[in-house]
């Protein structure tokens, strides 16, 4: 059994400090690794992610993560996964790694994404620059995490997202921004590049559970949605209650 | 606050200048509060993640609407203890 603690969307600001620690004091007892669907910080500052990188100081498992887009907001994207590193926090993008846990070795892949819609209601690759480079952006993205994951080699796979790669975990939200959401095209690179469980966070108003068009299940761990400051997720259960 | 005649009428555009305050104001850079205007009443729904962040979405939005009355109904992130656990075969 692979037990994974999952939370995103902490919006971590300078003002947040103490505020998640006390929820971590136990998560070795119920999970093996934790992720973290990004969105890590309010306005996307190196200083943010330095108090967030404190509060996850010595726990005693792997901590993944992928930047959302606030992370992208000050444009210091590569200082805030410089700070998450140095304190050990493995930021994926487009990435991924192989750790043991529970006796197992599982892979974990990850990828911010981005937008653009589902099938039916998406934005085409078609028209002006701006719009072009919007899907492509998209497009260029689900070709990464899709060779994420087909390069891991391990047991079990783990997909990290910020925004959904399935509508059914938007569910509450407004449809008209649903296009701003998620991608139908993550999806299909997660059916393509394999994977047991996907987290994502982003849509706040959504919906914690969903498949893809291949069968992979899909969880939307936006902290609004879980309720809680994380949730554990307990995989190949095999009917014994250790989480 | 009470407003007064003084006080300008929202046009059909101010929900919207009041969401892309709350999203680019670095106090509370929170994206999908729900802004409802009725009169000179301003309704805020949705979720901020500190006690902080939600004092700042009323400062903000009385800061962009002198006049008005903000009913500020956004909820903070107070999570209870323990965890919970989805098993998955």
């Amino acid at each position: 059994m692979i037990r994974i603690a999952a939370a995103g969307d902490v919006h971590f600001g300078e003002d947040s400090a103490g505020t998640l620690q006390p929820y971590l004091d136990d998560v070795a007892d119920c999970a093996d690794l934790l992720v973290l669907a990004g969105d890590l910080t309010r306005c996307g500052s190196a200083e943010e992610a330095a108090v967030l990188a404190k509060e996850l100081d010595g726990l005693p498992l792997p901590v993944f993560a992928v930047l959302g887009n606030h992370d992208y907001h000050d444009d210091q994207h590569r200082e805030i996964t410089h700070v998450l590193e140095q304190h050990g926090i493995r930021v994926l993008e487009g990435t991924g790694e192989v750790v043991t846990a529970g006796g197992k070795r599982v892979g974990v892949a990850g990828i911010k994404g981005f937008g653009g819609g589902f099938a039916g209601a998406c934005g085409t690759e078609f028209g002006e620059p701006e719009m072009k480079a919007f899907i492509r952006h998209t497009k260029d993205r689900a070709a990464r995490l899709e060779a994420a994951l087909a390069g891991l080699e391990a047991d079990a796979k783990v997909c990290v997202l910020h925004y959904s790669p399935v509508e059914e975990t938007l569910r509450g939200e407004r449809l008209e921004i649903y296009p701003f959401l998620g991608s139908y095209l993550l999806a299909e690179a997660i059916d393509r590049g394999g994977a047991d469980i996907v987290f994502h966070g982003h849509a706040h108003a959504g919906a914690e559970k969903g498949v893809t068009p291949g069968g992979v299940r899909v969880r939307n761990v936006a902290q609004p949605v879980i309720g809680t400051a994380f949730k554990a997720y307990c995989l190949g259960d095999d009917g014994h209650d250790d989480c | 606050m009470q407003s007064d005649d003084a006080t300008p009428a929202a046009s059909g555009y101010t929900e919207a200048h009041v969401s892309e305050a709350l999203a680019t104001d670095p106090r509370v850079a929170t994206l999908g509060i729900e802004v409802s205007i009725r009169a000179h009443d301003v309704f805020l729904s949705g979720d901020v993640a500190t006690a902080e962040r939600k004092e700042a979405v009323a400062e903000v939005v009385a800061e962009l609407l002198p006049g008005y009355t903000v009913h500020n109904d956004t909820s903070t992130n107070d999570f209870p203890p323990g965890v919970e656990t989805e098993h998955l075969s």
